[in-house]
């Protein structure tokens, strides 16, 4: 029997909107505005992987403006003071905190990897056996974002079939 | 009071810190470890009244550092601030000896109801 995905886009939506209110967009006045493109354009991204109860990835992707900006935002510091450190630790930690909220919910027996950060495009990824299937695609403040889930398809090779 | 801060996102640290002071418990001596084995050994020399710790960390996960300070008979104020948040992990949680469980993205508020009765 294949494992049942038990968290949805609109999960995904949720989670990435709580991010942005408590630290991308705390005031309300810049939010994610939803493309729908999961072609979009990225520069950067970042992951963390699921394994266990169920198998695959998440995603974050954006432009190096936006990851600048979201770096100055967790940090509290304007976009130029940002050093590459800054960038992956933050880049990496958006990708944790959205993974470990999907990991909440999922089947018992999941464990998260410690983020990965790659400071080039999300096409330079790939994810062997695992087919994409939520994500999140918009636009911040004009710089595309993204959150994806990558599910294994060992877990879902009965629907494959 | 003197609080230790476990977490090895350096970013996650410096936001603890931030809402902590948001919360008004900036006034509190505040120390950094960036993976669970030096948060044990600076839980050990630095002997702090509270652990702050994040779950998933290299070398030793928080849980892990919990019970061998437990196991050791070490009973300093601790608990966790962690993106992830599962039933089974809150039972770990609180079978070990936690005192909180703060789910990342958190607020000010949600550190404020948290720690003013710990902090006073």
């Amino acid at each position: 029997m294949s494992t049942e995905v038990e968290v949805q886009e609109g999960d995904l939506a949720e989670m990435v909107e709580q991010v942005w209110q408590a630290y991308l967009d705390p005031e309300g006045i810049n939010p994610l505005i939803p493309t729908y493109d999961e072609n979009q354009a990225s520069e950067v991204h970042s992951s963390v992987s699921i394994s266990g109860s169920w198998s695959g990835h998440v995603v974050y992707a954006s432009s190096m403006t936006a990851a600048r900006r979201a770096a100055a935002a967790f940090l509290a510091m304007e976009p130029e003071e940002v050093s590459h450190e800054d960038l992956s630790d933050v880049l990496g930690e958006l990708a944790n905190i959205v993974g470990g909220n999907v990991k909440a919910m999922l089947p018992s027996g999941a464990f998260l990897s410690l983020p990965q950060v790659v400071l080039a495009p999300a096409s330079a990824t790939r994810y062997p056996n695992a087919e994409r299937i939520a994500g999140i695609y918009g636009l911040w403040d004009g710089e595309p974002v993204s959150f994806s889930m990558w599910q294994s398809r060992s877990d879902n090779k009965e629907e494959n079939a | 009071m003197k609080i230790l801060i476990a977490d090895d996102s350096r970013v996650m640290r410096q936001i603890v810190v931030r809402t902590l002071r948001q919360a008004g418990f900036g006034d509190h001596d505040l120390v950094e470890a960036a993976d669970g084995k030096q948060a044990l050994e600076m839980t050990k020399s630095e002997t702090p009244d509270l652990v702050i710790s994040d779950w998933n960390m290299p070398e030793l996960t928080g849980i892990e550092v919990l019970r061998e300070l437990r196991a050791g008979g070490n009973n300093v104020k601790f608990g966790f601030v962690t993106s992830e948040c599962t039933p089974e992990m809150m039972q770990q949680a609180e079978s070990a000896g936690s005192l909180f469980f703060i789910v990342k993205p958190f607020s000010a508020e949600r550190f404020d109801e948290v720690f003013a009765p710990i902090l006073g």
